[in-house]
């Protein structure tokens, strides 16, 4: 066993145009996919509680087929099947100067199909854990329900929506590595390609695993950030836990969202 | 009865309920309940628990539905248009919200809205339904939060306040909206007993600046001192109705005896 540490520290700390062009694709899908998937979850969740049955219904099977499926095979039905049966094929696309590849549209697609089912979820619980009493508050003040989710619905929701829509962009920014299997040249497909270029394979491999690594801290510590502002708007005593603390001890933190939402 | 009833022409009559019908799950739960609430009265609504005083209550601003039956505020149908076959049909979200704006209403758990100081409490409606200017919307909130005596919880969080305070803060809440009807469903219920007197006398003093409110409550004395009229139900019936005097001391139905002398 011979472990190439010259090979993986220039990898490592001054990574080829193409990889680091691959680590930008990963970070510009993710995000994308996520703020794409937090509007189509949401919209899916208030389906769910709408007064008209038929929404409700498409609602349900909506989540129930995505969250029951695996992403990898959704991702392949709408860029390779859709195409098969001349229903749908994605072609290279410009916009406002942006080159969009046709993997990439249909990466982004799938992704913010996959995850706005989750947001739907996390976004209904957020919405349950609201007392009863809030709405009829609301509507006995002359708010019409659209008011009354803006304004004091969703604001108290958010406290539990919050934690865990974090963890399901974390998972996000992990998944996107199977975007390489429709040639989507994202981090994971760059290093794959370097690896059989130099046979370099562990090596390159650790790298990959390393970046994501830092995606997913730098994330923990942005999340950290927001939930605690979020606990300080409402004077809640876990926003005087360390940010560096809930990052690394996560299972204190679980514990005091959940403190958090008795405190509400 | 076409929806223009006969009481516009007698406007001092703010309630008439003709017959309200309400049953769920086949069990009626108000049956043909009857009466007309004149401007600045005071009723104080009292009965067993279950008698469907919270019912009707929540029937006078739409809270509840009703199966049938007439219920006019201030000269409108509170909550249907009437089909010349008689039949009800719901109002849109936006009448609704238009009626209940004239409606103040007070819940036994309170239902300040955690997520804001007590302050914004007081003046989040009515700067977002009413579109007061901000300005003299917080201007006219801090004036109410010194009339139920407290001016200096104006930026504290509802949930640091004792349960007392957070029920004047919600009748602060509820006369921000300058309401025409006042409605109390068992405001002292969820205090200790020490707290309850600081309500009643918020109440009391409401009631002196001649606010029309309907009360539901078990406080006998307030009731004897404070009401106009004294209204008793029984299993989804009004049973007797007539004034302090006569329902205490010289009831008519043998069921509002009874009920009276295990309260008193
Ligand atoms: N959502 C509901 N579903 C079924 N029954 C209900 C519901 N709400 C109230 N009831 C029943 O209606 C009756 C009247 O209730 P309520 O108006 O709360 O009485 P009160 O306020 O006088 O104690 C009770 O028997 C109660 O069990
Ligand atoms: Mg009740």
């Amino acid at each position: 066993m011979k472990f190439d540490w010259t090979f993986f520290f220039q990898s490592l700390l001054t990574p080829s145009p193409a990889f680091l062009t691959g680590l930008i694709l990963t970070i510009v899908i993710s995000v994308v996919s996520m703020a794409l998937a937090l509007v189509l979850g949401t919209l899916i969740a208030l389906m769910g509680r709408s007064r008209f049955p038929i929404l409700r219904w498409v609602a349900g099977i909506y989540v129930w087929i995505v969250r029951g499926t695996p992403l990898l095979v959704q991702l392949m039905i709408i860029y390779l099947g859709f195409a098969a049966i001349g229903l749908f094929k994605f072609e290279d696309l410009t916009i406002l100067g942006i080159s969009l590849l046709a993997a990439v549209q249909a990466a982004i697609l799938g992704l913010t199909i996959n995850e706005s089912a989750y947001v739907a979820e996390i976004v209904r619980a957020g919405l349950e854990s609201v007392d009863r009493g809030q709405t009829e508050a609301s509507m006995a003040l002359g708010m019409r329900p659209g008011a009354a989710m803006r304004w004091i619905i969703l604001p108290q929701a958010m406290r539990i929506i919050i934690p865990p829509l974090g963890n399901n962009f974390n998972g996000l920014m992990k998944n996107t590595s199977v975007l390489s299997i429709i040639g989507v040249s994202e981090m994971f497909l760059v290093a794959q390609a370097i690896s059989s270029a130099t046979f370099k394979t562990f090596e390159i491999l650790i790298v990959a695993a390393i970046y994501y690594l830092a995606l997913t801290t730098i994330w923990a510590f942005a999340q950290a950030l927001i939930e605690r502002k979020l606990n300080a708007q409402v004077g809640n005593d876990s926003a005087a836990v360390p940010v560096f603390k809930r990052v690394f001890a996560p299972r204190v933190r679980k514990q005091l969202v959940l403190e958090g939402a008795e405190n509400a | 009865m076409p929806d223009s009833p006969a009481t516009l022409a007698a406007p001092e009559v703010l309630v008439s309920a003709n017959k309200v019908c309400r049953s769920l799950g086949g069990r009626p739960i108000l049956s043909d309940v009857s009466t007309e609430i004149r401007r600045g009265e005071v009723v104080v609504l009292i009965g067993p628990s279950g008698a469907g005083k919270t019912t009707f209550l929540r029937t006078i601003n739409h809270l509840e539905q009703i199966d049938s039956g007439d219920l006019f505020v201030n000269g409108h149908r509170v909550g249907y248009r009437k089909l010349d076959s008689g039949r009800l049909i719901e109002d849109s979200t936006r009448t609704l919200a238009k009626q209940r704006e004239e409606i103040g209403f007070v819940f036994q758990h309170f239902n300040l809205f955690p997520h804001m100081s007590v302050l914004e409490n007081i003046w989040h409606a009515p700067v977002r339904v009413r579109k007061i200017p901000k300005q003299a919307a917080v201007a006219d909130a801090r004036r109410l939060l010194a009339r139920v005596g407290l001016a200096d919880k104006a930026d504290k969080r509802p949930a640091s306040l004792s349960g007392g305070q957070q029920q004047r803060v919600a009748i602060a809440r509820g006369l921000a909206m300058k309401p025409e009807l006042m409605l109390f469903d068992e405001p002292t219920s969820a205090l200790d007993p020490e707290m309850i007197g600081e309500v009643l006398d918020v109440m009391k003093e409401l009631a002196q600046d001649q606010m029309t409110m309907v009360v539901v409550t078990h406080e006998m004395g307030f009731a004897r001192e404070v009401a106009d009229r004294i209204i008793v139900m029984d299993a989804g019936r009004i049973i007797e109705s007539g004034s302090p005097d006569q329902i205490f001391n010289n009831p008519q139905n043998p069921r509002t005896s009874s009920f009276l002398s295990k309260i008193l």
